[in-house]
């Protein structure tokens, strides 16, 4: 089940919170692999447990039972410190918002998990990154002088500096008018198809997940399905349908 | 409203608990302070009602000699006249008192009790006023051999009777057989005192001069009213014998009101550290209620778009610090309580040694405490409830919650101006002008550095913080950036740590100086190999014939005493050193300006330059003496020297003292070895003939400059102590701003730990942030204690101090405590940052 392409595979993941009849089921049995080299976008209705399906495969947060793991390696025997350094070297983030740390500019905040690793990470690599998102200019700048795309650029060439095996991005366009986040999804589809990278991306925007390879549909902490080649419309059918 | 704002206030318990933290310690150190005081006052005043229960009339001679600080010598009166007294009718009885110094020796040779403790006394015990002291058991001493101690002597000496006692006085040493052991009332001994009793004539003889006592203490038959009878004694009395009678209400209250005094000092002096702690508090609180308004921005523009006005945001945040307030003082007041026993053990500490006694707790400190504590809660809090009223309905939909920032040119004007007001009051203080100037140089300073603060804490904390940069890559950039991003509360929260900096750096710059200076000064003085000093500093001293026994002992080759008296010096009263200018030559010498110390003879008297100048005095001036008895003398100015800071302004020869009616001691003896007879060879001889007798203490020439300039450490240690607390209070800000801020960054810390920051790498930025903001205190702390200082040297060079000395060892230590204070205070805001859930921290995004 498990092969080298796949950068992050979940087997029957169960999360649950709360005891009792107060139990919530936000992943009911999960199985889903990642393939090394896609932009794949989970989507569902609110509640339907894409974003713990997400931190749970990122290394966020645990499972109750089942297993995830990151290029082969399995989450749930790591501690606090393994699960750390596993999220600076193999994984990459983008959220939502509040993605820049305030007191550190651009730059410094594209190298910090390099940083943090005590690296100093490949130059041409994080060249060609700053290169790709275009912000050579305003490097030096503090988050709260860039916009909200500028920042959201900021935010995934940071995931990209350290080459890692998979980037998890959350709603990255969701704070974002509808111009600039196309910019932003062009940007992450160009990571993708020209260097090479892995992104995950929940989302709940048809037109964002319209941008990836193959589109994972969750409802009730199941999988309800799987589209490839999406379009916004098929993806806006593919959710009514889902909706009744 | 009122409900809402209790409501919220009672909803961050952990807030709250850390914001009484900082009254909590700053009213406890008042009322710490008040119920020591207190008790302390109580224990003396129930010990002199207990003195003079059984006492009526109070006989004594109405001439004294009064000395600042020094308290008032009185003159002897004969017992001849106790006679008369006793055949006024109305008169039951009378008897004569005596309080002098007396130490009894123990049996293993060392001197009972302590020197800086609870004095030493030797009395007249007597069976008609058997009221001051009961027979515990044995029997009242009758004749020049026989004696009786107190009981709490006796168990701490553990003698009994039949034993035979050594015991010292003025007059020298001897032994008496214990005949008895007695009680004062029903306490072993007043305040932890010793008392060494003897008949009348025994204790005139040995204690005092023979036929002479203190005093007479009358009992009445009730006939008259005490002060009937005091009348009737004084005019009875000849007129020319200048005797006075007081009732013995009268004299209660005199001795009562005189020990207050005393002790009035110490509540000052505990009172003013108390107060800067209770400021230092102030910063704390308004710290607090600056970040929690700035924290609860957007649930107050919440409230402000629903409706709330203005008044009501500023009124709920009052409210709140009126509860912090009075939770805060009322817990304040209880560990005050602890305190003052705490007040007692470091004055015992540092050799103030307390008599303990039950608390006295007055209703004045529990208001006191209260009201201090609620108001300086609510003052401190209404400028951020002020601001907090102004938040704008819409910020409420604002992303972020941070405090407003920026150095406006007004704030940076106006500390200028401050400190520029300081500055010249400063000056003006050096420069000789009243002292009160430097008080009001050293608040304006401090208050426009706090002022100008906030405009240049971000420069500063940029500059400390680069060595940590450099040393500890990205997490010491960010502790770094995270200490300089808001500078108003970096600042605010190092400006305890630089108060309590400032001032012990002040402080131990000073007692250095004092230090150098005293060890200058006896180094030049003193050319001797042995001194032999007194064993009780102040209090009793050494035999005036000790000298002359130490003198012609073989090993020695010269002897001479300093010693120290008490006396009128055209009409005012001053305290005197007193030298032998025949034998002093070579041993001791004076820094002379005018003419030699050979120069004084009995007639003549030394002033220092200073004083002369001041005084008009030049050599050949006629200055009146007037002893302690009323005699007066004119003496000649014969020489002037050069002002020390522990010296008085004169010396005499001690020719004008001997066989005087004058009380007259020797509290240091100086000596210089035979050619040829070494220092270690002599000192078995020496120490027999005084140490090991308990008379004055053997030291050699660096033990006696060592424990000289010692003492200073005592009132360092003891300032050192006081200004802990304000150290711990400064400790409690740095812990809540930390709290406060890594609450504010609970998803920037979310995210550091999302992309890979590990728990240790929180830690340590936490750790270092704190780091940089008390090393902030820290370094402007101790340039700002360098500066003040230097200028309290400058203001005190006329007393003698002279230079100043910084101990660069002492500012080492104070910047690394600095640094140990930043590491410990980040400890738990630290483990707090770690615990912070990630997925909740970026899910609330």
């Amino acid at each position: 089940m498990i092969s080298i392409i796949d950068a992050a595979v979940a087997v029957n993941a169960i999360k649950t919170y709360g005891e009792g009849d107060s139990e919530v089921r936000a992943l009911d049995g999960v199985s889903i692999q990642f393939v090394k080299g896609k932009f794949s976008a989970i989507m569902g209705p609110s509640g339907s447990g894409k974003s713990t399906l997400m931190h749970c495969l990122a290394g966020l947060d645990s499972l109750t039972a089942g297993s995830v793991s990151i290029a082969g390696t399995e989450l749930a025997p790591l501690n606090d410190k393994a699960l750390t350094s596993l999220r600076r070297d193999q994984i990459g983030f983008v959220f939502q918002a509040f993605n820049l740390i305030p007191t550190l500019n651009a730059y410094e905040n594209i190298v910090l998990p390099l940083s943090l690793g005590g690296k100093s990470g490949d130059e041409a690599w994080i060249n060609q990154v700053i290169e790709t998102i275009g912000l050579g200019d305003r490097l030096k700048h503090r988050p709260s002088e860039l916009s909200g795309g500028q920042q959201q650029r900021v935010a995934i060439a940071r995931a990209l500096a350290s080459k890692p095996e998979i980037i998890f991005a959350d709603e990255p366009t969701g704070n974002l008018d509808s111009k600039t986040g196309g910019e932003v999804l062009n940007f992450m589809r160009q990571a993708v198809t020209n260097l090479g990278q892995t992104i995950v991306m929940v989302t709940h925007d048809a037109v964002a997940a319209s941008y990836a390879d193959i589109i994972v549909f969750l409802k009730d902490g199941k999988i309800a399905g799987q589209m490839t080649e999406p379009t916004p419309d098929r993806v806006l059918d593919y959710l009514k349908h889902l909706g009744e | 409203m009122l409900f809402l704002s209790l409501k919220m206030s009672l909803a961050r318990k952990g807030r709250l608990f850390l914001t009484s933290l900082a009254i909590i310690l700053g009213t406890a150190f008042l009322s710490g302070t008040f119920i020591f005081s207190d008790t302390l006052n109580r224990t003396f005043d129930q010990l002199f009602a207990g003195v003079y229960k059984d006492v009526d009339a109070y006989v004594r001679s109405s001439n004294f000699v009064e000395v600042q600080f020094g308290g008032e010598q009185r003159a002897r009166i004969p017992i001849a006249e106790l006679a008369t007294v006793r055949d006024v009718p109305g008169v039951v009885d009378a008897v004569g008192a005596i309080s002098a110094y007396a130490r009894i020796i123990n049996k293993d040779g060392s001197p009972l009790g302590s020197d800086n403790g609870p004095p030493n006394f030797g009395a007249i015990v007597s069976e008609s006023f058997s009221g001051l002291w009961s027979v515990d058991s044995g029997r009242l001493p009758h004749g020049p051999t026989e004696m009786m101690m107190d009981k709490w002597s006796a168990k701490k000496g553990k003698f009994a009777v039949g034993d035979t006692v050594r015991v010292n006085a003025q007059s020298g040493s001897r032994e008496f057989a214990l005949v008895g052991i007695a009680t004062f009332g029903n306490v072993s001994s007043p305040g932890g005192a010793t008392f060494a009793l003897f008949d009348q004539p025994t204790a005139s003889e040995f204690l005092l001069a023979p036929g002479y006592v203190d005093a007479f203490l009358v009992k009445s038959d009730g006939s008259l009213t005490d002060a009937e009878l005091a009348a009737k004694i004084e005019s009875t009395l000849p007129a020319s014998g200048k005797l006075e009678t007081l009732t013995g209400a009268e004299i209660t209250k005199e001795e009562q009101d005189l020990i207050g005094e005393a002790l009035g000092f110490l509540s000052t002096f505990l009172t003013a550290f108390s107060l800067i702690a209770l400021g230092i508090g102030c910063f704390v609180i308004y710290n607090v209620f600056s970040i929690t308004a700035a924290q609860r921005l957007r649930e107050n523009a919440l409230l402000r778009a629903i409706g709330a006005s203005r008044r009501q945001i500023t009124r709920a945040l009052l409210v709140e610090s009126l509860v912090i307030g009075l939770l805060g003082s009322i817990l304040g007041f209880f560990a005050g309580i602890g305190l003052s026993r705490g007040l007692s053990a470091l004055l015992g500490a540092v050799g103030f040694e307390i008599p303990a006694s039950g608390l006295s707790i007055e209703f004045r400190t529990v208001m006191i405490t209260i009201i201090v504590g609620v108001a300086v809660t609510v003052l401190s809090a209404i400028l951020p409830a002020r601001r907090a009223g102004k938040v704008p309905p819409l910020a409420a939909l604002r992303d972020t919650a941070i405090e407003t920032t920026g150095s406006n040119r007004t704030r940076f004007t106006v500390g200028l101006v401050v400190l520029a007001l300081g500055a010249a009051a400063l000056i003006a203080a050096g420069a000789g002008a009243n002292i009160a100037f430097l008080g009001f140089g050293v608040l304006f300073v401090f208050a426009g550095v706090l002022v100008v603060g906030p405009g240049v804490a971000r420069p500063i904390a940029l500059w400390i913080g680069r060595p940590i940069e450099k040393l500890r890559g990205v997490t010491g950039a960010m502790a770094r950036q995270n200490a300089a991003r808001n500078p108003k509360r970096t600042a605010r929260t190092a400006a305890p740590v630089l108060i309590g900096v400032a001032l012990v750096t002040a402080f131990t710059a000073f007692a250095s100086s004092v230090k150098a200076e005293i060890r200058d000064t006896i180094g030049s003085q003193f050319r001797g190999d042995y001194v032999v000093s007194a064993p009780n500093n102040g209090f009793g001293g050494l035999n005036p014939t000790l000298v002359d026994e130490l003198g012609s002992m073989p090993q020695v080759g010269q002897a001479t005493a300093l010693g120290y008296a008490t006396i009128k010096i055209n009409g005012k009263g001053e305290f005197v050193q007193v030298i032998d200018p025949q034998t002093s030559a070579g041993l001791f010498e004076i820094e002379m300006v005018q003419n030699t110390q050979q120069s004084l003879t009995p007639n003549g008297i030394l002033v220092s330059e200073s004083r002369a100048n001041s005084r008009g005095w030049t050599i050949g001036s006629k200055i009146e003496l007037t002893m302690v008895d009323g005699t007066t003398k004119e003496l000649e100015m014969q020489g002037t020297f050069k002002p020390s800071g522990f010296f008085s302004p004169y010396f005499l020869d001690r020719q004008v003292f001997i066989g005087s009616n004058n009380s007259y001691f020797d509290s240091v003896i100086y000596l210089k070895l035979k050619d040829g007879v070494s220092v270690t060879e002599a000192h078995d001889p020496l120490a027999a003939a005084t140490t090991d007798k308990g008379l004055g203490e053997l030291q050699s020439r660096d033990e006696f400059i060592d424990a000289q300039s010692g003492q200073v450490n005592q009132i360092l240690g003891l300032i050192y102590g006081l200004l802990a607390l304000s150290v711990i209070i400064a400790i409690v800000g740095i812990v809540i701003t930390l709290l406060l801020s890594v609450f504010e960054r609970k998803r920037e810390i979310g995210l550091l730990r999302a992309i890979g920051m590990t728990r240790k790498q929180v830690r340590s930025t936490v750790r270092w942030e704190s780091v940089i903001t008390s090393m902030i205190g820290a370094v402007v702390g101790v340039v700002l204690g360098i500066l003040m200082g230097v200028i309290l040297m400058a203001v005190l060079a006329d007393n003698g101090v002279s230079a100043f000395r910084l101990s660069i060892g002492s500012t080492l230590v104070i910047l690394v405590l600095s640094f140990i204070i930043g590491v410990l205070a980040a400890v738990y805001p630290a483990r707090r940052a770690t615990k912070i859930e990630i997925i909740q921290a970026i899910a609330t995004m």
